[in-house]
């Protein structure tokens, strides 16, 4: 299939197949990219809030940890899994699999990594997780001095890097690979 | 078992107990739905004033201070969002036995827009666990998640794993015979 093709099916009309946009090595830039990005959005402060003089702040995992201790583990344990371990392992996995595929050879456990992308790109809600930083900001806009962090800058990169990622699709792992 | 024979999944020709899974996760959804709206979910307190925020309640706040476009958001996402989930899924997995022919076509569709928007009704969650997480001023301003959160989170696991559960090509059990006879007709 040439580019930008996109083939469907004749009964249902499902997107079977997509023409190849992106090559192995430009994948595996776009994933260390977005690792990057990731690392930075994970570690900096999504928002910070000054009110009356104290400020606050946090970043994801200390608002996963928050949740936690506050009480709300199983609501701590779908965020952590859905901003956070889903995510790692998008990237993670790919890195393991795209760096040897790059240069001619096969990784390790290649089959059970691809499934595993397979899973972590259906718990990835990254993008959600980004919308509700906004969200947030917003909603306290009129009623403290909320602030963006860094981190929440480096959210909207990764955004934007897994949804091009994610456009190449798992298919063009398992050509490459044989 | 036959195995594929890229990746070592097990093939199976439908997915195993697909329409009773659907249904189990579409009513406890259901079911959980109701305290996830009648409970608060996120407490606001400033200064002398304690406030519980429900789902709709927090929704309504939004639109009577102005902030239509938050409103309607949180509406899609946590409201709108959710209850098309389990409404679309029950849907389907009623017609897989009652009506297999009924507008396949329109059906398979639905699946696919269910599965594509799914995942924003997280979006509420996340938000009342940032602003929990950040508004930490003492008895001057703080925010804790409500008893409903648990609710709604397990609300929205829940209709993910239906999702998941479900199988599409269900939507195509018993067409078959039509299939072959119009790709015969077709060579």
């Amino acid at each position: 299939m040439s580019d930008r093709e996109i083939a469907r099916c004749s009964r249902c009309d499902a997107i079977i197949g997509r023409g190849h946009r992106l090559s192995i090595g430009s994948v595996l830039a776009l994933t260390i990219a977005a690792a990057a990005a990731w690392l930075v959005a994970v570690t900096a402060p999504l928002m910070t809030i000054d009110f009356r003089g104290g400020a606050e702040s946090a970043t994801l995992p200390q608002a996963i940890l928050f949740a936690w201790r506050a009480g709300q583990p199983f609501v701590a344990f779908v965020a952590a899994l859905t901003a956070l371990i889903a995510p790692a392992a998008f990237i993670g996995l790919r890195l393991y699999v795209l760096a040897p595929l790059a240069l001619g050879s096969r990784p390790a456990g290649f089959a059970w990594c691809v499934r595993l992308l397979h899973q972590a790109g259906r718990w990835n809600m990254i993008e959600v997780f980004t919308v509700g930083v906004l969200l947030s900001l917003v909603r306290l806009a009129g009623l403290a001095d909320a602030s963006p962090g860094l981190g929440l800058f480096a959210l909207g990169a990764v955004t934007v890097l897994f949804a091009t990622i994610e456009s190449a699709g798992l298919k063009h792992l398992w050509w490459h690979a044989t | 078992m036959e195995r594929c024979p890229r990746c070592g999944h097990a093939l199976r020709l439908r997915k195993p107990f697909a329409v009773q899974r659907t249904w189990a996760c579409v009513v406890a959804a259901a079911v959980l739905y109701v305290p996830a709206n009648a409970l608060p979910i996120m407490v606001t307190t400033n200064a002398l004033q304690r406030e519980e925020h429900t789902l709709l309640g927090g929704i309504h706040e939004l639109w009577v201070d102005g902030s239509w476009g938050l409103s309607i958001i949180v509406f899609i996402a946590s409201i709108a969002v959710p209850v098309l989930k389990i409404g679309v899924l029950g849907l389907l997995a009623w017609t897989v036995r009652y009506a297999p022919s009924w507008r396949r076509l329109e059906r398979a569709r639905l699946y696919r827009l269910i599965e594509a928007v799914g995942h924003w009704s997280m979006l509420d969650v996340y938000v009342v666990v940032l602003l929990a997480a950040t508004v930490r001023f003492g008895s001057l301003a703080s925010v804790a998640a409500g008893p409903g959160l648990l609710a709604f989170a397990s609300v929205v696991v829940l209709t993910l794993a239906a999702t998941w559960s479900f199988d599409p090509k269900l939507i195509w059990r018993d067409d078959d015979h039509r299939m072959s006879a119009a790709t015969l007709a077709a060579t």
